[in-house]
């Protein structure tokens, strides 16, 4: 029988749920699609053997899950949407591989239910309303800590107007540090988890050949991330390049502020001068300004391409807008607290700081379970790719399809025109 | 009366520029001494006013009409009663040849002589008179969706229909669906099939009498006098009571279809649960859930595999046309009863034409229906009951399979017809096999009712023809018709296949053909009264007469005619069945004693036109090419010829026939004992994909060859200097190369030494 049957059939078991679940995250096209491949050959990232999305849709159209959960690809698109706005069917394959991201996520993102919360909108009061509860309760536990450990106002409270009078900067250092520990837990161990199940399907089907070392793959993965090379190839919509850019950049500048505050704090080598809090012109003021005009106007820019394309791709789904919304307004809020701050206003500039914290936690701790989590999980997909040679530049050396077949229509013409 | 021969000369259209129209009257005046002859300067407007003035003043009874084609002329141009012949001095000779030419003004000269020769021999045809009044009524067999239709629609435009159905009931094959896929925009939600309404609507109509379990054991006769004897419908076809007897004047057959059987690697019969899609259909219709046959367990997921039956070239190598909405419909009961059910469609193409594509769209946006192309590879029962369906080249797959509690098979449609042509041979070969002269004669005749066999006693209509109870067959077994232009044309005037008889469809299609062929039957019948016949000849009230004293019961009339509109006496003498003919003139060609003739097409007619072209001496180096042309499609090619200036042979000499089977071996004779150098036939295209109009006149023309071979080897003259060929009128182009091509033969083989004798 082995003789017979080189390749046994693999049973196939359609999960109705997957694909009511995709239909409700925004893939309600997903039926449409009749199979042309028209996806596959329009897309710009794509490698030439195997290329998605096609297959992914298909499996998605045929509920296959698991197949969809071990598939690096679903996160080699940038949802560009290239693919969308030339299907001839409306079948809008670019939402339909955000879909699968979002069921990924679920999946690998533990505990789950915190996955199931993020994706319904009934849920955000809830998501809301317990960030906030944590930081009242621990600003309520401040008095009686400081007053066990004997810890004293201190330093700050030269400044008058400190906000650390009443958000004191070691309960928001512990307070974070302990959540963002949390999140890193989880996300490790769903990137592990990831990378096992992408390694165990490309095992069974006998194709994981590592083509290149581990440690060069995460390098040649960050590059391109600082360098956002793929997002340039893709056509549709060039202005999503920069608006990601944007908030990319933004949030890498404030990132950076914030790790220096917070080691700032503890270095007994940085002066006074440079400690917090900075004053206007103070050089990480001006980056973090910086930083928070560049998310504020990245995600701007966002919203505004996601109106203007939506009669090709469709309005997004919750999963998208959810994280843009959440974004923005951790950055309108810390503007409002600085502005506000330097207004002097009492006690607004203490109700919009509050707001500030509950949404930069909130993003913070369902980071693991929003769009966000494409951090962890896409990375891990392209360093997969780049260990495993599927990138566009191992399986097509001439560059990019269409240019090259573009030079062949020209060639044909050229050759016609001599004769 | 005595005949008054009057020609006009028209000089219009650069006739006069072209020709010496002076010496072109000589002919009509000198050769033929004409009662008249007149130029006019047009053959429209006030040229066609003075012509009629003329006539009707001279009292002319027989008029040429020397200048456009025949077909330029509107009906009724010319008066009533007077025979006109035209021939196309602008299209065939001043449009085509050089002007002022001496071989220009000959082939003029020659065709005027031929009209006028023609018309000389020519008789008014006069209407066809039965001895009894024509019946108007219809029958129509079958009480489907298309027979229920045709009779309401007949009914409706007036006219009475007895309606004849095998079952009890009326309703057919879409009176057991549950639901009909949607008919009507956004084609989306299944319907009603709307059966009940229509069944309700024929029985309650006056006009209407409607037979159940009943079927035709006789029809003789033939449009307008249809005899039909209806008896109790009887497992077989046992004699039973006879119902009643009715007089028709037309038939349509619309007995509809039956399932397949699926294909031999799917194991429909050897596993319970593996069903065909009629089956299913009558589950839900009668019982509402879908359960397993086995152990009537629900059923959570089905397995449709289309084509079942159909599109397999070892099988019914057609498309059912049906099965992918009836499985996509299928698919939609399963899921609506239940919203974790799957059904899987696996295909080779999806087919749903025209508007049902978007039924299509919406059946493949439910997520639980699972559509894939692929070859069902096997068929299999799990250790659980269940059925493993493994399938190859599928979308999501190479080698997949899936796991069902039920398999359900795309059978396809066969006619419900019977090859009345085979089942006449087969009674032939029986009789042979008991009465045969010789041993060989007798085993032969036992071959073939072993090849025949299947046929036996699968008698529909039960015609009392010669040639056979029920309609010809084509391919598949579907009537033979001329089915591309004529949808509902069949080999047997006055009776009309109409619905999957003679195509495969849908209801909707069913409805249409329903009411196509309703109009078609009233057109027979309304033209059989006026003494005209139908398609292709529409209209022409000229039939042929045939002179039995000289018949010698050769029966080559009976056994030619395309349309089966001759039987025979014991003696095989031809009876002749007025109505049912098309005027082919196939008859005409193919009798050896030449006792067929029409008034107006003739044996003589054609004779004397061929005569009268004047053949130039050896000498002369002027060859002569009688080309004989088809009047449907390969003479007005020729008018397309004259349209685009092509130029052809001078030499060529034109004489149109009614079809190419209606070509006599005399003419031939006669052409080359005048001296004509070669024979061309142009007729239209024969085979499976036939474009004759009389279904088989240039194939007979080309298979009579045998005998025009037989009579040129008496007369010591090669055969290739006849020539047969076959064009369809797009390719006018090929004509003037054609010519040229039986001028080479006269180049190759000399000059007909029969010139001058």
């Amino acid at each position: 029988m082995g003789v017979d049957r080189p390749n046994p059939a693999v049973r196939i078991e359609p999960d109705l749920k997957f694909i009511r679940a995709l239909n409700v995250q925004g893939a309600d096209t997903l039926k449409k699609c009749f199979q042309c491949g028209t996806c596959s050959a329009t897309c710009a990232l794509s490698p030439d053997s195997d290329p998605f999305p096609r297959k992914e849709i298909v499996w998605a159209v045929w509920g296959m899950k698991d197949r969809l959960l071990r598939d690096p690809d679903v996160w080699l698109c940038y949802q560009c949407n290239d693919c969308s706005t030339r299907c001839p069917r409306g079948a809008r394959p670019g939402n339909v591989l955000n879909a699968v991201r979002q069921e990924c996520v679920h999946h690998y993102s533990k505990p789950s239910f915190l996955g199931r919360w993020v994706s319904q909108p009934a849920c955000v009061p809830l998501l809301l309303g317990l960030p906030a509860a944590l930081l009242t309760l621990a600003l309520l536990a401040k008095d009686p800590i400081e007053n066990a450990l004997g810890i004293s106002a201190g330093a700050e409270e030269r400044i008058v107007f400190a906000y650390s009078s009443v958000f004191p900067h070691w309960l928001l250092n512990a307070f974070f540090g302990f959540f963002t520990f949390l999140v890193v837990v989880v996300l490790i161990t769903g990137m592990a988890r990831f990378w096992r199940a992408m390694k165990a399907e490309a095992v069974e089907n006998g194709n994981f050949t590592p083509r290149k070392p581990l440690l060069p793959s995460i390098g040649a993965t960050l590059k391109k991330i600082i360098t956002h090379r793929d997002f340039a190839e893709c056509e549709a919509s060039r202005s999503r390049l920069l608006s990601h850019l944007c908030v990319f950049f933004g949030f890498a500048g404030l990132s950076l502020v914030a790790i220096w505050v917070i080691t700032a704090r503890y270095n007994p080598l940085i002066q006074d001068d440079f400690a917090y809090p900075f004053g206007f012109w103070n050089p990480w003021k001006i980056l973090a300004n910086l930083g928070g005009g560049a998310v504020v106007a990245g995600c701007l820019l966002m919203i505004w391409d996601r109106l203007k394309n939506s009669d090709d791709v469709g309005p997004g789904s919750y999963f998208d807008w959810s994280l843009i919304s959440a974004i923005l307004v951790v950055a309108i809020t810390g503007f409002a607290t600085e502005i506000l701050h330097y207004q002097r206003l009492e006690p607004h500039r203490h109700i919009a700081y509050f707001v500030h914290l509950v949404f930069v936690f909130s993003v913070l701790i369902y980071l693991p379970y929003s769009k966000l989590a494409h951090l962890a999980y896409r990375t891990t997909a392209m360093v997969f790719a780049e260990h495993t040679g599927r990138t566009r530049e191992a399986t097509s050396p001439a560059g990019k399809m269409y240019g090259v077949k573009q030079e062949g229509v020209n060639d044909v013409a050229n050759t016609a025109a001599e004769q | 009366m005595e005949d008054k021969i009057g020609v006009f000369v028209c000089t219009g259209y650069g006739i006069a520029e072209a020709l010496d129209i002076e010496a072109l009257c000589k002919v009509a005046t000198d050769e033929y001494k004409v009662a008249l002859c007149k130029t006019v300067d047009s053959c429209e407007g006030p040229g066609l006013d003075s012509m009629n003035d003329a006539i009707r003043k001279e009292g002319l009874t027989k008029v040429v009409v020397a200048g456009i084609s025949p077909r330029c002329y509107l009906e009724n141009a010319f008066p009533e009663g007077v025979i006109v012949e035209k021939a196309a001095l602008r299209e065939h000779v001043v449009w085509c040849q050089p002007a002022g030419d001496e071989d220009t003004q000959m082939l003029a000269e020659d065709h005027l002589r031929m009209y006028i020769a023609k018309v000389q021999k020519m008789e008014s045809p006069v209407h066809f008179e039965a001895e009894e009044p024509l019946d108007k009524s219809l029958l129509v067999v079958g009480g489907g969706i298309t027979g229920l239709t045709a009779a309401l629609e007949a009914a409706k435009a007036g006219y009475e229909v007895r309606l004849v159905e095998k079952t009890d009931t009326l309703g057919g094959w879409l009176g057991k669906q549950h639901r009909s896929v949607p008919t009507r925009p956004p084609y989306r939600d299944l319907e009603e099939t709307g059966i009940d309404a229509l069944i309700a609507e024929v029985e309650a109509d006056s006009r209407i009498k409607v037979y159940t379990s009943a079927r035709t054991s006789e029809i003789s006769g033939a449009p307008g006098l249809f005899d039909v004897t209806l008896k109790t419908a009887a497992n077989g076809n046992t004699d039973s009571d006879v119902l009643d007897t009715l007089r028709v004047g037309a038939i349509i057959q619309a007995t509809g279809w039956r399932p397949t059987d699926p294909r031999e690697h799917l194991p429909y019969g050897r596993l319970e649960d593996v069903i065909r899609n009629v089956d299913l259909e009558e589950m839900v219709k009668n019982e509402g859930p879908i359960t397993r046959p086995s152990d009537g367990r629900e059923v959570k997921s089905i397995a449709f595999i289309q084509c079942g039956g159909s599109r397999d070239k070892e099988h019914h190598s057609y498309c059912s046309s049906i099965c992918c909405l009836t499985s996509l419909k299928q698919a939609l009961y399963l899921r609506q009863s239940d919203d974790a059910a799957k059904a899987y469609i696996f295909y080779e193409f999806i087919r749903t034409p025209a508007q049902y594509e978007d039924f299509y769209r919406r059946v493949q946006e439910d997520p639980g229906v699972f559509l894939t192309r692929g070859e069902v590879a096997d068929v299999t029962r799990d250790s659980d009951g269940a059925l493993i369906v493994t399938a190859r080249n599928t979308m999501p797959g190479e080698h997949i399979e899936v796991k069902v509690d039920l398999v359900v098979l795309a059978a396809g449609m066969v006619p419900n017809s019977a090859d009345g042509e085979a089942i006449r041979a087969l009674e032939d070969a029986k009789v042979t096999v008991t009465e045969g002269e010789s041993d060989e004669q007798r085993n032969k005749a036992a071959e073939k009712v072993e090849k025949l066999k299947q046929h036996e006693g699968t008698e529909i209509l039960n015609l009392a023809y010669r040639q056979g109870p029920d309609l010809p067959v084509l391919q598949y077994a579907f009537p033979d018709s001329h089915f591309i232009c004529f949808p509902y044309e069949s080999r047997r005037t006055g009776i009309y296949p109409a619905g999957c008889v003679r195509q495969p469809m849908d209801g909707l299609g069913g409805r249409e053909d329903g009411a196509g062929a309703a109009m078609k039957a009233i057109q027979c019948v309304e033209m059989t009264s006026r003494g005209e016949t139908v398609h292709p000849r529409s209209g022409d009230i000229s039939f042929p007469d045939f002179n039995l004293q000289k018949c010698t019961q050769c029966k080559r009339c009976t056994e030619e005619c395309p349309f089966g509109t001759l039987n025979e006496d014991e003696k095989g003498t031809p009876l002749f069945w007025a109505t049912r003919c098309r005027r082919c003139g196939i008859c005409l060609g193919a009798c050896p004693e030449r006792i067929v003739t029409f008034k107006d097409f003739s044996v003589t007619i054609v004779s004397a036109m061929i005569k009268a072209v004047e053949v130039p001496e050896d000498y002369e180096e002027k060859p002569r090419i009688l080309a004989i042309l088809c009047e449907n499609d390969a003479f007005p090619a020729m008018d397309l010829v004259g349209k685009h200036r092509l130029q052809y042979s001078p030499f060529v000499r034109i004489v149109p026939v009614k079809c190419l089977g209606s070509v006599n071996i005399e003419w031939i004779k006669e052409a080359i004992s005048s001296g004509f150098d070669a024979v061309t036939m142009i007729g239209c295209k024969y085979g499976d994909d036939y474009q004759c109009h009389f279904i088989k006149g240039s194939e007979l023309a080309d298979s009579r060859g045998e005998n025009i071979r037989e009579k040129l080897e008496q007369m010591a003259m090669e055969n290739e200097r006849v020539q047969l060929h076959q064009l369809q009128i797009s390719e006018y182009e090929r004509i003037p190369e054609i010519f040229e091509e039986a001028a080479a033969v006269v180049e190759e083989f000399g000059m007909n030494p029969f010139k001058g004798m």
